[in-house]
């Protein structure tokens, strides 16, 4: 899951930005929000955590222009103003939740796990596949009641393909949605991890599509 | 009663009335004085010389007779010296004899100081007959045909004339007192009148003060122009504070929170002492933060255009169904086109967040908002909002509780608590009212009066 922080105040956005990443999701940062914005504008985001007031752009006119060009993304504004005017203005520009400083850092994470939960339908913290279980709130992952210990890397895809269960996944969608943008990407990694988590379930639930991606399915018959 | 009576004479219509009652009550009396010795003056002096010429009548008709006694040729044709103790009276006197009496002093004789001349007329006062005051006129007469002294005396009772200025004076200050009357009458309707601007004015500060006008306007005299000139600016300077201070306030909430955050997410997983102290008054200066500079913020006046409400309900109504879109909530408005709130926008979105945002946490599907006015015919105009949900709905004996600090009856729904106690902090400070009920629904209702516009 890859989610953008739109923040200007430099020690609040490193603290979210490592529990972020502590937690299992790529992080890309904007201080600014002309950054911010081009940034949701231009690369796909599992959500997006946006300050309201922010140099440049503020907060509300960026998710503005976000939802009349059609991004649908999931966006959690945090507002130091903690007056209804501003809560109601962000939500009614497309805000889907808000969080008002100060906030600890455990609620913001799990606002955003509920936003992205929602996002693709999903009502449970936990996700399952079959005997397939992942649990958001702590980043478990179990086979038939079995813990397995995945890399961060193999955590990402992972979830992400349990929050698409069904979908058809290209490999650029998964290196989009698991990579920051600094990073160095190449779609063959992408095979490798998907193996490392086949081998590692030990159960098929990770179908390859050909010429078009990955398909998270459980299928009775195959096991 | 005392201290009212100082108080009225140290105000601006005490002032005026009392310089102007002192003023013309001194001119009358000093006026009265003068009238009256004038005519006590002028009566007097007819008197006397009313009596000079009955003294020259008499040398005109006195002779001496043969005999050596002084008469007179012809009667003194005046009713007046014959019956006795009328109040007219003459005598004429020499030295070592029998004076000659007018028929009307009767046993009574004038005593006159023959011993000292007086060959110009002298005039004085002496007790008469029958208890009377006797005004004297006497004067020495040499008669041409011997060379004998004769003092003339003529005297009148002056008791009438007194009675006379006595009526005159009462009369008098009868006519003053009732001159002052009617001048004092005058004087307050004056006064009254004059002042009838400033009392308007006072008005219109008390209407600016309640917010039931943004300014003083109006056509005022030429003298209190200035005045109400400079107390539109000094209303405008303070609508700036105001705006200023609140600025400042909403700087100090963004400066204090983000770092505040800082502190609580990094002591967030310290299970030391001392982390876990820290994280304690953290959560306590939070809280502190929160309430006073949610108080700070309202600027809980009237005035202004007055906000219409049915957009921001509405917009509330979108943001709280959007923020419980997995419960398919539905939040529906029923407010009229024309309904405005007297106060701020952001104390209105305050109360409204406060108060659907909880409802919205409650409900199970439905929250209804109805704003409508205030029927009742009250001091000014009000409207009556309600807020309900079909939620479990709060038992009677708790509603109360639920508008302390801090209080939440159940910790599992997120929020801090504080909202309700905000809301009826703002509502009160609008002097509206606001109470929890049971809903047609089920659930809470919150039912608020608020002024309207």
């Amino acid at each position: 899951m890859r989610v953008l922080i739109v923040e200007d105040d430099a020690a609040l956005a490193g603290q979210m930005k490592q529990s972020l990443i502590d937690t299992g999701y790529s992080v890309d940062h904007a201080t600014d929000g002309e950054d911010g914005h081009f940034l949701g504008d231009t690369e796909p985001y599992d959500a997006v955590i946006l300050d309201l007031g922010l140099p440049v752009m503020d907060g509300a006119s960026i998710l503005k222009r976000w939802r009349t060009d059609g991004k649908e993304m999931p966006v959690l504004i945090l507002t130091a103003r903690d007056g209804w005017t501003d809560k109601v203005e962000g939500l009614d520009a497309g805000a889907d939740d808000y969080l008002t400083k100060p906030f600890v850092m455990e609620e913001l994470l799990a606002r955003l796990r509920a936003l992205i939960r929602r996002s693709v339908g999903q009502s449970s913290p936990q996700f399952s596949c079959g005997p397939v279980m992942l649990d958001t709130r702590n980043g478990r992952v179990s086979v038939h009641g079995r813990a397995i210990k995945l890399t961060a890397q193999e955590f990402k895809l992972l979830s992400y393909l349990m929050h698409h269960e069904g979908k058809v996944v290209s490999r650029t969608e998964l290196t989009e949605h698991i990579y920051d943008q600094d990073f160095d990407r190449d779609s063959n990694t992408i095979e490798v991890f998907v193996n490392r988590i086949r081998k590692k379930l030990d159960v098929p639930i990770i179908a390859t599509v050909r010429g078009l991606g990955y398909r998270l399915e459980w299928q009775e018959d195959k096991a | 009663m005392i201290e009212a009576t100082g108080r009225f004479f140290r105000s601006l219509t005490g002032r005026l009335l009392l310089s102007a009652i002192l003023w013309s009550a001194a001119a009358l009396a000093v006026g009265g004085m003068l009238l009256s010795f004038a005519f006590r003056t002028y009566v007097l002096t007819d008197i006397d010389r009313k009596l000079e010429m009955m003294i020259d009548t008499m040398v005109g008709i006195s002779e001496i007779s043969p005999e050596g006694v002084l008469r007179f040729n012809q009667p003194l044709l005046d009713q007046r010296f014959a019956a006795p103790y009328s109040g007219w009276y003459w005598q004429i006197s020499e030295l070592d004899s029998q004076p000659f009496r007018s028929r009307s002093l009767w046993d009574f004789e004038l005593a006159p100081d023959l011993d000292h001349r007086a060959f110009s007329l002298k005039l004085s006062e002496v007790p008469g007959p029958d208890g009377q005051d006797l005004r004297v006129a006497e004067r020495d007469i040499i008669l041409p045909e011997a060379d004998r002294i004769f003092r003339y005396q003529v005297a009148t009772d002056t008791g009438e004339v007194r009675d006379a200025i006595a009526r005159f004076n009462w009369l008098l200050m009868g006519a003053l007192a009732f001159i002052m009357f009617t001048v004092s009458l005058a004087l307050v309707i004056q006064v009254a009148y004059g002042l009838r601007p400033l009392r308007n004015l006072r008005r219109s500060l008390t209407a600016v003060r309640s917010g039931h006008k943004e300014r003083i306007d109006g056509d005022w005299p030429e003298d209190l122009r200035p005045l109400a000139q400079e107390i539109n600016a000094l209303i405008d300077q303070n609508e700036k504070l105001v705006d200023r201070a609140r600025t400042h306030v909403g700087n100090l909430a963004h400066a204090l929170k983000t770092p505040l955050s800082v502190i609580m997410n990094e002591v967030e997983n310290d299970t030391s002492k001392k982390g876990q102290a820290i994280a304690l008054q953290a959560k306590n200066i939070r809280e502190h933060v929160d309430h006073h500079l949610k108080r700070a913020r309202i600027a809980g006046g009237g005035s202004g255009p007055g906000l219409p409400i049915r957009e921001r309900m509405e917009k509330v109504a979108r943001a709280i169904a959007r923020l419980n879109r997995d419960k398919d909530l539905e939040v529906t408005v029923s407010c009229p086109e024309d309904l405005k709130f007297d106060g701020e926008k952001e104390d209105f979105d305050e109360i409204l967040g406060n108060i659907v945002d909880n409802a919205g946490k409650w409900a199970s599907s439905v929250v209804t908002m109805t704003a409508q006015r205030t029927e009742e015919n009250l001091r000014r105009p009000y409207m009556d909002i309600r807020v309900e949900d079909d939620g479990p709905g709060v038992p009677a004996e708790e509603r109360e509780t639920l508008f302390e600090r801090g209080k939440r009856l159940d910790e599992h729904v997120p929020g801090t608590g504080l909202g309700l106690a905000i809301v009826r902090d703002i509502v009160e400070l609008y002097g509206g009212t606001a109470y929890l009920d049971e809903a047609k629904l089920g659930g809470l209702a919150v039912v608020m009066r608020l002024p309207a516009k």
